[in-house]
């Protein structure tokens, strides 16, 4: 019975979780709804079909499109073009650039003084002041039609772009997660991840600067110098490993001291300054994207999936475990306890380092002060995401709905214009919240 | 249990969806989602402004005016803080870009690093404007940049240097920042000064003795004018690059009974540095105008989208502010 219990609780508590996210996306995605401006190419047929029912003559109409230097404009003026030229309406010019290039357009105009019916912009070109009072400033221009497409309402969040964009902002914390979770199931702490981020971001763009001949390295030069990142944050994530087996020192002292060290290094390396003399390519990590997903996104899901497996199926994912609930009983059933905490805090390291990777690829430079606090962010996204600091128990997904949930709630009170102040306040208490919710479970846990 | 954490979750739901929309009404800029009544004429869009920090009061002028000036204007403005994070300050440029906002106020976290935020901002077509920290990655377009004049201000410092130690000059010591270019800038304008005064002045001479990071914050300012006054006891002046460096050098002279003996001249003008000048704490301060800067940055976006020429950088200059300013300053207690 008492399985069968323990077993439910456990479902409902990383159901509970799940439930916690889908809550907040559902209030954020009503919560953001505003006027949505239809843009690229839907939104130049749809303002090509009110320009057309406009002038239903069609020729000699005369039209003026107005656009930003964008893609996506780029996209509405050519399908706005084409859809009203097919109508026999003459496009004049298209303007793709800053209000100033529209000024020297309508001067042009009016100085020429041939025909303008309609100036058709886009979304944002719409709100121009250069085209206030037009009848004023160019009385040529007096009887021109500014058009712009109808607006409709929709969710800001639930826009592909801001989903994409909430997958890329978490990879970095959620890879750190990785580790993280490992290190906290066995009822340690890893204090110097953050500072691992900026110490193998500065490695990797300083030897990319330095030795690889910085703007022009190739590509295998690029993934050396990153291994070389990654590779000194394991070596740092095992030295804290060992101190924390040989000597037995409390792995939150351990890992502040190396915190304080790895951040001093990072400053010495970098000299304090950013390094940024790097390729172009060198961001196709951090902001590239595979068949239109962020591919620092699916390196994160490949990960997650990796350790997923790693700690559920092979033997020393349960060691992991074994440790956590109870290191003493674990080393008597012949569990090397040791090698588990030194295996945890080297994937710690390694992950931390990979992190750094991936912010130095979407930033494309290289900063000692990378990384500030992170580790705060990292251990509260495990703590949220069901894994107790006591140690034993926690699942690499539930770390993952815990990033999510940290990052659904920052880009959600970002959208909704939230003070930052209010904010710091909203995630505080969010993460008391989740804890109280893990001392809860393990009470009830205790008592049935 | 079931009961226990569902109701925790209630509680935190009411906790997450009790503050938010507090935050959303402020951002209802278009009609339909304002209450009647308070609708600008006409909303010409939002502005994204991301700032350094708004723990520094400097940079909290910054947004309340640039928020206000830009309402005259019909632009509404959405107010972030990087709080020294670049990656966080990133993403919140993607944020700003996913709003759809018309234009990009920053004051950079890093000069460099946040060249790639921009450049996506350029991608989307968006005008970025940079306020009191200049962006110096050369692949990033900024349409202008609004700052205070360092170099000047600096040699307004190094007038007052002067004019607080008179005739008979004597050694002095700067406390600098030196990885933040205005501070750089500040003390390039103060030297000038000082060696323009110092040549053929065979008496009288202000000697440059030391130069030590005060690192723009009262407790690095402390430490650091504690070490100077060991290695010259006899020191006459101190020129810290901000108000936080100078109250901190303030602070050791005061522990080690020198306060009256030694002249401080500070920068930036915040209220407790203003404050400190009545009290004849610090000598005087070239003060910064963040109100003004903000007024210039609305009035170049306005002018951006009037499709007027508007210049690379503006500049607004210090004026140097003393005692007897301050004795008439009433905004002091």
């Amino acid at each position: 019975m008492t399985v069968n219990r323990s077993l439910l609780a456990r479902l409902l508590a990383d159901y509970g979780i799940v439930l916690a996210l889908l809550a907040l996306c559902i209030y954020f995605s009503l919560a953001t709804v505003s006027e949505q401006q239809p843009a690229g190419a839907p939104g130049g047929s749809q303002l090509a079909r009110e320009i057309i029912r406009a002038y239903p003559e069609g020729k000699g109409t005369v039209a003026l499109i107005v656009v930003r230097d964008s893609r996506e404009d780029a996209e509405f003026a050519s399908a706005l073009r084409a859809e009203i030229e097919n109508k026999g309406i003459r496009v004049a010019a298209v303007v793709a650039g800053q209000p100033s290039n529209a000024r020297a357009e309508l001067q042009r105009f009016s100085k020429s003084s041939s025909r303008l019916d309609v100036i058709a912009c886009g979304q944002a070109t719409a709100t121009w002041t250069v085209f206030d009072n037009l009848a004023q400033r160019y009385p040529q221009l007096a009887d021109v039609r500014i058009m712009s497409p109808k607006p409709y309402r929709g969710s800001n969040f639930l826009k592909p772009d801001n989903l994409l964009n909430i997958a890329n902002q978490i990879a970095v914390i959620a890879i750190l997660a990785i580790g993280m979770t490992m290190v906290i199931v066995t009822g340690g702490i890893d204090l110097s991840v953050g500072s691992l981020i900026a110490l193998s971001a500065v490695t990797a763009t300083v030897l990319l600067r330095d030795m690889a001949g910085a703007e022009r390295a190739g590509t295998a030069a690029m993934l050396g110098c990153s291994v070389a990142g990654i590779a000194i944050c394991g070596g740092v994530g095992l030295f804290s490993g060992l101190m924390i087996t040989l000597f037995r020192i409390p792995a939150f002292i351990v890992t502040l001291a190396v915190m304080l060290v790895a951040n001093g290094l990072a400053f010495i390396l970098a000299k304090g300054q950013s390094a940024y003399q790097i390729p172009d390519s060198y961001v196709w990590l951090g902001r590239g994207a595979v068949l239109g997903l962020p591919v620092a996104a699916l390196l994160m899901a490949a990960l997650y999936v990796v350790a997923h497996i790693f700690m559920s199926r092979t033997q020393m994912g349960r060691h992991i475990y074994a440790v956590g609930s109870n290191p003493e009983a674990a080393r008597l059933a012949g569990v090397p306890v040791n090698k588990v905490l030194r295996l945890v805090y080297l994937v710690s390291g390694l992950t931390a380092g990979l992190g750094g990777i991936v912010m130095a690829s979407q930033l494309k430079s290289g900063s000692p002060t990378y990384g500030v606090m992170y580790e705060l962010y990292v251990i509260a996204a495990v703590v949220v995401g069901g894994t107790s600091l006591s140690g034993g128990q926690g699942k690499v997904f539930g770390t993952l709905i815990g990033v999510l949930i940290i990052a659904v709630i920052q880009n959600g009170m970002n959208l909704t214009g939230v003070e930052s102040y209010t904010q710091k306040v909203v995630l505080g208490l969010v993460i008391l919240g989740a804890v109280l919710v893990d001392r809860l479970k393990q009470s009830a846990w205790n008592s049935g | 249990m079931k009961r226990t954490a569902s109701s925790v979750l209630v509680a935190l739901s009411l906790v997450i969806f009790g503050c938010a929309p507090e935050g959303t009404s402020k951002t209802g800029g278009t009609p339909s989602s304002t209450p009647i009544g308070v609708t600008p004429p006409e909303s010409k869009g939002k502005i994204g402004l991301s700032v350094l920090t708004l723990t520094n009061p400097f940079f909290k002028v910054i947004a309340d005016t640039l928020t206000a000036e830009a309402k005259e204007h019909g632009y509404e403005v959405i107010v972030v803080s990087g709080e020294f994070d670049v990656a966080k300050q990133q993403n919140q440029v993607k944020d700003f870009i996913v709003q759809k906002v018309v234009a990009i106020v920053l004051t950079p976290c890093d000069s460099k690093s946040i060249g790639t935020a921009i450049k996506e901002a350029n991608d989307a077509g968006i005008p970025v404007f940079t306020a009191d920290i200049a962006c110096l990655s050369p692949d990033a377009k900024v349409v202008s940049h609004i700052a205070t004049d360092n170099l000047s201000g600096g040699r307004e410092a190094g007038n007052a240097m002067k004019e607080a130690l008179g005739e008979a000059g004597g050694k002095i010591a700067i406390l600098d920042f030196n990885v933040v270019e205005s501070c750089i800038q500040r003390v390039k304008g103060f030297r000038e000064v000082i060696d323009a005064h110092n040549v053929g002045k065979p008496k009288g001479k202000i000697d440059i003795v030391t130069v030590l990071p005060g690192g723009g914050a009262k407790d690095m300012g402390y430490k650091a004018a504690e070490d100077a006054l060991q290695a010259h006891p006899d020191l006459a002046g101190i020129f810290a690059i901000n108000d936080p460096s100078a109250l901190g050098a303030r602070a050791a002279l005061e522990k080690a009974g020198k306060a009256d003996k030694v002249r401080i001249i500070g920068f930036d003008g915040q209220p407790e540095g203003k404050q400190a000048i009545k009290d004849g704490k610090i000598y005087a301060d070239p003060v910064q105008f963040p109100d003004k800067i903000a007024i210039e940055t609305v009035h170049a976006i306005v002018k951006h989208f009037a499709g007027e020429e508007v210049p690379k950088e503006l500049l607004v200059p210090t004026s140097l502010y003393r005692k007897e300013d301050a004795m008439k300053d009433s905004s002091l207690k």
